[in-house]
């Protein structure tokens, strides 16, 4: 029998205090929308499961609180998380500075791991004040992808999930790649000896 | 509103409830996922519904879904089951239909008695008035929802295109092995998806149609021809999949021996040659047993879409095993649609027909695709292709009659002594297959190599040995003939071509479908997550004062659809889920759905936290993780303000505050405890809260019995506290035995005891010699020797008046040894309770010296 999915990730959202983490989440989860704002007083989760190149991927989404005085504990969270989504608001530049604190704080907590940059909220042009063309120079400094997203509207948010997803599945496909040559190595190495061995014995 | 007229909006007009009831279901996910059962009526026939509630009592008809709809028909059953239990539920029920079947435990009880009185009055309606009962309306409701938990609960077989779904209305699930009994496994969430697929078929499959030719011969022995074109290639139009048997194609011993034969692969050339030529053509599968060999071919162009290809052999010849006769069979699936080929040679001798059933029920039994999981029989199949020599004869006529009659091609009348027609139609054998009319010439017995009846002694009347039946849906048979014109055997080769329907997939709107099922279930996997609500997440603690706890609560609703499990859990490093002045209670618990828990945070800033917030080591601040079994965590901030104190000053500061602690600045009593300021004034020699104290207790209570001994009212240490840290006008208030019990409060509160940690120790191995007692007092800081010696004093005083006060040198200075060498912290609990003791009075002889000695020169020394 098949089996429940071919891959389990762990990602996790992080971003200043309002900037639609759990919007994102629950767009992406259920499809739905709030305009009631609520405060994520602790770390939620959501699963959902996906499909990438006919595979199953079953993602454990997390969204933490923002605030700042939960900084420390959130940082508790990022152990044994394959994808970070760092998320700014377009129209809160003061979000959009803090990125770097955020990329830091992934840099501090986790050893290797996956990052998008996400400037949510772009729905409302003519409250926009993280330009586009500002927030991708900065992307491609950092080495990351930018993605534009608006749970409100659902603009971009599969596809930010969707990239994510495959960004962590090609990371873990690689690392394996590189381990199954390593172990190569190994065993060229092991017969090679064990030949020597026997001609010695001739 | 009453529930059954809630239910009776959901229900189309004109559909009664007769009986309704909540059960429990005993698989799924949740422990207790709740399922209402109602029995409807219509025209006094009826279906049991089970319904899913949003709500619980449901309020509104948008509360309920209709889960599954069954009729309560021949098929039915209900099983009552008391033994088993184990859970709350006190009655098991065991509902099964055609297509269904559910397992529930429920409360035994009137309601239920009633509810089953009227199923089984319906199940015997059933069967007193079935002739006239019509179901047709049941099919008007629509069920599309996933019901997870029975989804869950089904044993799906992973059989992608059941038979047994009768309608597309009705959800209904395959199951075929029994029922479990509360203990058994879930199937995963994968087989809920494969369900959930199969019941949505129609929606990403079409129909088409594709020609499968079906062919069989017994060759009897006889080396192949060069052509079999009029036999294969009978039919303009190239077949898509063509299935061909042979019976008796080896006859050799070696052949039924070792089942090894030359001809296999001279047949296979012979008929690999004849198909048409307009197809191009690829074998699928090969399977011989002895002398009985089925061939598949598929149009090369479909063979991607051959899955699942097996085969399987029966043998119920010598002794009902050996392969001389019995079956052999290729199944596959093709497109989305799951077809199974079997070519059979049955037992011979013309009044042998109980023998022919037989091996049939055998081959039915015995023919088992193992690589399967459950392992599928001919029956798991869309559609069924079943030929071969099946050796039914003509009898009730004779030989020459039926030479007479079908000479003059009136076949009918023949085939009414037909066994196998007879049979067929008595529901001996074959039952649910279908046979073509027969409009060709009996295809045995002939002589070998002629069109002529045998001519052997035995003059047997010739019969239709060879046939082809079907069984599945949507399946026309074009043409059913003989071919007379090869005449190699003693039978003719039949073949039959059908127009079969196959569902083909339509990959986009499966790809949708498939992602929309998923998505459901990731929804209701989400929706099955522990949720709570907490009332606050911020709770404030208002003036928190000195040895007075303050209480506030918290409430937790379990607003989701399972249990909850919640538990204050540890953050980062810390070794506690809280700091040591709060008390959670409970700080894990478990909360029903719908149900609330109170938790009662209690701040107490007692003697051992109290110098803490005083130094700025800690604060009334802290966070705390909320953690639900299985799901989120909820932060809970606790904060709130301390009212400084003088318990949890240490001496030094003290005695350099000569206005009440209340008129000093947070931060200057900060800077004091951390020696960061510099006083200009003289300190007092000793802290003038412990001059207070003992003064009063040198003047109402030297003759107090007890004193020291006997605890005071807490209510009088709040008083004393207040008028120490306010300094008001009026009297110290309280009795002696609470001001007794303030001034030791007041000693143990310090950061530092009198002998301070460092001297623990040292102090502990002098006990023995008072020089080295003296010694150790000499040394202490200039303020906490003062308090020292002047306690001291005190209580030489004190046991001046033993007559009056009943005091013990020993005791006094059991509890003054406790106060002026406190333990480390931390260093109690790794004591054993014999060390203890012995410390115990190795403090007590401590103080026992300056008890009992005079301390003049001790005194001289010192600046009071």
């Amino acid at each position: 029998m098949a089996k429940e999915y071919d891959h389990l990730f762990k990602l996790l959202i992080i971003g200043d205090s309002g900037v639609g983490k759990s919007s994102l989440l629950v767009r992406f989860a259920d499809n739905t929308f709030s305009g009631s704002y609520i405060t994520t007083i602790g770390v939620d989760f959501k699963i959902r499961t996906v499909i990438v190149d006919g595979e199953k991927v079953k993602l454990q989404i997390w969204d933490t609180a923002g605030q700042e005085r939960f900084r420390t504990i959130t940082s508790t969270y990022y152990r044994g998380t394959h994808g970070v989504i760092v998320v700014y608001d377009v129209s809160n530049g003061d979000s959009f500075a803090n990125v770097k604190r955020w990329l830091h704080e992934i840099d501090q907590n986790c050893e290797v791991v996956n990052r998008i940059l996400v400037g949510n909220k772009n729905d409302a042009p003519d409250r926009k004040v993280v330009l586009t063309e500002d927030a991708q120079r900065f992307a491609d400094q950092m080495g990351i992808q930018l993605y534009e997203t608006s749970a409100k509207d659902n603009i971009n948010v599969e596809q930010m999930f969707m990239s994510i997803t495959k960004q962590v599945l090609r990371n873990k496909k690689e690392t394996k790649e590189r381990q199954a040559h390593q172990n190569n190595d190994v065993v060229n190495l092991r017969k090679g000896h064990s030949k020597g061995a026997k001609r010695k014995c001739c | 509103m009453e529930l059954s007229a809630i239910m009776k909006d959901k229900l189309n007009a004109g559909d009664n409830v007769v009986a309704l009831h909540e059960g429990v279901l005993l698989q799924g996910w949740s422990p207790k996922a709740h399922r209402l059962l109602a029995l409807v009526e219509r025209n006094l026939s009826f279906g049991l519904f089970v319904f899913t509630t949003s709500r619980n009592p449901p309020q509104a008809f948008t509360d309920l879904t209709i889960n599954f709809v069954v009729p309560i028909d021949s098929d039915f059953k209900c099983d009552i089951d008391s033994l088993s239990a184990e859970s709350n539920s006190d009655i098991y029920i065991n509902l099964s239909a055609r297509n269904f079947k559910l397992f529930m435990g429920m409360d035994s009880g009137h309601e239920t008695n009633h509810f089953f009185n009227e199923l089984s009055r319906s199940m015997d309606l059933y069967l007193k008035n079935q002739q006239t009962l019509d179901f047709q309306w049941l099919k008007k409701y629509n069920i599309n929802d996933i019901d997870l938990e029975l989804g869950l609960m089904m044993n799906i077989n992973g059989d992608n295109t059941s038979n047994n779904i009768i309608t597309a209305n009705m959800a209904v699930a395959e199951n075929d092995i029994s029922f479990p009994t509360g203990t058994q496994t879930l199937s995963s969430r994968e087989s809920v998806i494969q369900r959930q697929m199969i019941l949505s078929e129609e929606q990403y499959t079409n129909a088409q149609n594709f020609r499968i030719y079906i062919g069989t011969w017994n060759v009897n022995g006889q080396p192949t021809l060069s052509s079999l074109n009029d036999w294969l290639t009978c039919d303009s139009e190239p077949p898509d999949i063509y299935a061909i048997g042979f019976q008796e194609l080896d006859l050799s011993k070696e052949a039924f021996l070792f089942n090894d034969s030359p001809r296999e692969e001279e047949w296979l050339q012979a008929v690999t040659k004849s198909l048409n030529s307009k197809g191009n053509y690829k074998k699928v599968s090969l399977v011989r047993l002895v002398g009985m060999m089925l061939i598949v071919f598929v149009k090369n162009k479909h063979m991607d879409h051959v899955k699942n290809v097996a085969t399987d052999t029966v043998g119920t010849g010598i002794m009902g095993k050996l392969g001389n006769k019995g079956g052999v069979a290729v199944r596959m699936d093709f497109h989305n649609t799951s077809l199974c080929f079997v070519n059979t040679h049955l037992a011979a001798h013309v009044e042998e027909y109980e023998r022919r059933n037989q091996d049939y029920q055998n081959i039915c039994s015995r023919m088992v695709f193992s690589n399967f999981i459950p392992p599928k029989t001919v029956k798991d199949h869309n559609q069924v292709y079943w030929f071969g020599d099946l050796n039914y004869r003509i009898t009730e006529m004779d030989a020459i009659s039926v030479k007479d009659l079908v000479r003059k091609n009136n076949f009918k009348n023949v085939l009414e002594a037909d066994q196998l027609k007879q049979q067929h139609r008595a529901g001996n054998v074959f039952k649910g297959y279908k046979e073509g009319s027969i409009n060709f010439l009996p295809t045995y017995k002939y002589d070998p190599g002629t069109n002529d009846w045998d001519s052997s002694e035995k003059n047997r009347a010739p019969a239709w040995c060879d046939r082809i039946l079907w069984r599945g849906n949507s399946i026309k048979q074009l043409a059913y003939r003989s071919h007379p014109n090869l005449l190699i055997s003693d039978h003719k080769p039949v073949s039959a071509l059908f127009e079969s329907e196959v569902r083909v997939v339509d990959l986009t709107k499966y790809r949708k479908i498939h992602e929309h099922i998923m998505k459901k279930l990731d929804k209701a996997e989400n929706e099955y997550l522990p949720q709570v609500m907490v009332d606050n997440t911020e709770i404030i603690f208002h003036n928190v004062k000195f040895m007075e706890p303050q209480l506030k609560e918290l409430t937790v609703a379990n607003t989701g659809q399972v249990p909850v499990q919640f538990e204050f859990i540890k953050k980062l490093d810390d070794s506690t889920y809280c700091k040591e002045w709060l008390r959670i209670e409970p700080f894990m618990s478990f909360i029903d759905p719908g149900e609330k828990c109170d938790i009662t945070l209690e701040v107490l800033i007692d003697k051992k936290s109290a110098y803490k917030m005083i130094s700025g080591q800690d604060k009334l601040y802290d966070i705390l993780v909320l953690h639900l079994d299985g799901g989120k965590d909820i932060f809970i901030t606790v904060t709130g303000n301390y009212e400084r104190s003088c318990f949890g000053c240490s001496l030094e500061t003290l005695c350099y505050l000569k206005v009440p602690i209340k008129n000093i600045p947070f931060g200057k009593l900060m800077e004091l405890e951390n020696n960061k300021s510099n006083m200009t004034s003289d300190p007092y020699p000793v802290p003038k809260e412990v001059w207070y104290l003992v003064d009063h207790l040198y003047r109402h209570g030297l003759k107090q019995e007890h004193l020291f001994e006997h605890s005071g009212l807490r209510s009088e240490f709040v008083q004393i506290r207040n008028w120490l840290d306010n300094g008001t006008p009026d009297a110290l208030p309280g009795s002696v035995h609470s001001v007794a019990e303030a001034l030791l409060i007041l000693l143990d509160s310090t950061s530092e005891p009198i002998i301070p940690y460092n001297l623990h120790a040292t102090c502990l191995s002098a006990v023995s010699y008072y020089s080295q007692c003296k010694q150790i007092i000499s040394q202490l800081p200039e303020r906490s020797k003062n308090v020292f010696l002047y306690l001291c004093a005190f209580l030489q005083e004190l046991l001046n008046h033993v007559n009056d006060n009943k005091l013990d040198v020993k005791t006094i200075a059991s509890v003054f040894g406790e106060i002026f060498i406190r333990d480390p912290p931390r260093s109690r609990s790794d004591k054993s309770g014999h060390t203890r003791t012995s410390m115990s009075r190795k403090k007590t002889n401590f103080v026992y010296h300056f008890l009992v000695n005079d301390q003049s020169d001790l005194i001289i020394n010192t600046s009071f």
